[in-house]
């Protein structure tokens, strides 16, 4: 069980000597039960941060945005940022460090074992509680699950389950982690921060939920139509707000090669040249356009993308996007035994081969 | 086939290839089956590449956007690249193209890739001829293919 105060102190710690400017991590927000992103500068706020099964954000985010301020200002701050990060969020650093996107140095991991657990999935939570609102949501700890108000029976599926109570009715209720935790929680390799300056909380390495890449397994077993038939439904309602490119860690390119709208154009730009930018993709939301969007962006995720879920949570219109990259994810597991953000010194996926790779698919 | 106007709409469709085919070798594979009078089938539309390595996923998406029924893409034996590696990086990527095609349900057959030298005009020949037997069956791709 991670103790709150533990983060609030290292965090305090860490402002007080001046090791870092700043400390990303999470707040109570406004939203229900939900804790929001939040970036604390002063020893003061450190009492603010919380830990619970409610911080969904990938932080890692917040770091790449940190470095794109620091390349515009003409007075950058250059300390280093401390960080909250779970199990995905410090592998999401693993790949910016494996990418040069900053140095080692200039992060302090301050890394949240997820134990037995991980996040809700809001979607699950709410339809869970049949659209009552949660007023708070904690992690229960396998032996204490004593049953509040004696509704719930206290099955725990064997592994942690989450506190819920909702506004108006303050009892707590037990539900086992397995029906409210995120797809990617329950797919989890690494719940523990491999990557860190320090780690609250224990490694749990026996997590009975799903087997890795359950889902794309699951969507790989229907017939190629069927597999169309559900895809081209999805790419269909997309809707282009690029919601799942904005909160991607990994997607930092200031040019999107699917966007026309983020070439660079500059005062020297010739009326010629943005006429023949060659346009991969057009931006109209229609089938064969989002198709060629959500393709391109998993093949440029590929031994990359370390399945944070974000796309898929961000996602207004609930595409699926984690399925396209972790197949990726799978394959690059089984075929190349290439994990992402799992050794900063390694080569990147596609800019490294061995003798082995699949080659009977060529003629 | 059991619809009569299915059967005609097959024998009249002649399926369209893009080929993307490696300068130092493929390229030339199949200038020697021109040059050898090898009859094969006229369906590809060749595109030369500095090497297989160079093809950007893109490019394969973008031809089936624009109605590619099917997307060769042609290279140097493995060891043999003018690059030295070009292929091997190659074979990695379009591999994990390859599977994210079949993963959204795009017929396995519409993607292939094949090892073709620059004397092999023969085999470059046959396998064209093959992928357009193959599409053949498959009819016009439509998956991909944008409305324009």
């Amino acid at each position: 069980m991670v103790n709150v105060e533990e983060i609030r102190d290292y965090a305090a710690g860490l402002l007080e000597k001046g090791e870092v400017k700043s400390v990303l991590g999470f707040r109570r927000g406004s939203a229900s039960a939900f804790a929001e992103p939040c970036t604390i500068t002063n020893v003061g706020e450190a009492a603010s941060l919380v830990w619970d099964p409610t911080c969904l954000n990938n932080l890692a985010l917040y770091l790449v945005k940190d470095r794109k301020q620091q390349a515009v200002s003409k007075t950058p701050d250059t300390r280093p940022v401390g960080i909250v990060a779970k199990g995905c969020d410090s592998r999401a650093i693993g790949v910016l460090l494996q990418e040069n996107y900053f140095k080692r140095e200039d992060v302090v991991v301050i890394g949240v074992s997820c134990e037995g657990t991980g996040v809700v999935d809001p979607r699950k939570l709410s339809a869970k509680l049949k659209g009552r609102t949660a007023s708070r949501v904690t992690f229960a700890v396998q032996g204490s699950t004593s049953v509040a108000g004696g509704r719930t029976p206290g099955a725990t599926d064997g592994a942690d389950g989450i506190n819920v109570s909702v506004y108006g009715d303050e009892t707590e209720t037990v539900i086992p982690a397995r029906e409210v935790l995120a797809d990617r929680c329950l797919e989890c390799r690494a719940a523990a921060p491999a990557l860190n300056d320090v780690v609250f909380g224990n490694t749990v390495e026996a997590r009975d939920f799903n087997e890795p890449f359950h889902a794309a397994k699951e969507a790989e077993r229907l017939s190629e139509d069927e597999r169309w038939a559900t895809w081209e439904r999805h790419f269909d309602r997309c809707l282009r707000c690029f919601a799942c490119r904005a909160v991607c860690p990994m997607c930092y390119c200031p040019e999107c090669v699917v966007d026309s709208t983020t070439f660079v154009v500059t005062l020297g730009t010739s009326a010629e040249e943005k006429a023949n930018r060659i346009r991969w993709c057009e931006r109209s939301a229609n089938t064969s356009e989002s198709a060629v969007y959500h393709l391109t962006r998993a093949i440029h995720l590929a031994g990359r993308c370390i399945d944070c879920g974000e796309c898929e949570r961000v996602c207004p219109v609930n595409i699926p996007l984690r399925l396209l990259n972790t197949k990726l994810e799978k394959e690059a597991f089984e075929m190349f035994e290439y994990q992402a953000g799992h050794d900063i010194e390694q080569a990147s996926l596609l800019s490294s081969f061995r003798d082995e790779d699949p080659n009977s698919f060529i003629r | 086939m059991s619809n009569p106007s299915q059967t005609t709409e097959v024998q009249d469709f002649e399926p369209r290839i893009v080929a993307f085919l490696c300068k130092w070798c493929s390229s030339a594979g199949s200038d020697l089956a021109g040059v050898s009078r090898i009859q094969y089938s006229a369906n590809a539309t060749p595109i030369t590449i500095p090497c297989s390595g160079s093809v950007s996923p893109m490019y394969i998406l973008s031809a089936f956007n624009k109605g590619a029924d099917g997307v060769l893409i042609s290279g140097c034996h493995p060891g043999d690249c003018h690059y030295m590696e070009g292929n091997y990086l190659a074979r990695r990527k379009l591999y994990l193209v390859k599977e994210l095609l079949q993963f959204i349900g795009l017929e396995s057959d519409r993607f292939r890739m094949s090892w073709v030298s620059a004397a092999e005009g023969a085999k470059f020949a046959e396998v064209v001829d093959e992928f357009v037997e193959d599409l053949r069956v498959l009819g016009p791709q439509n998956r991909l293919k944008a409305e324009r």
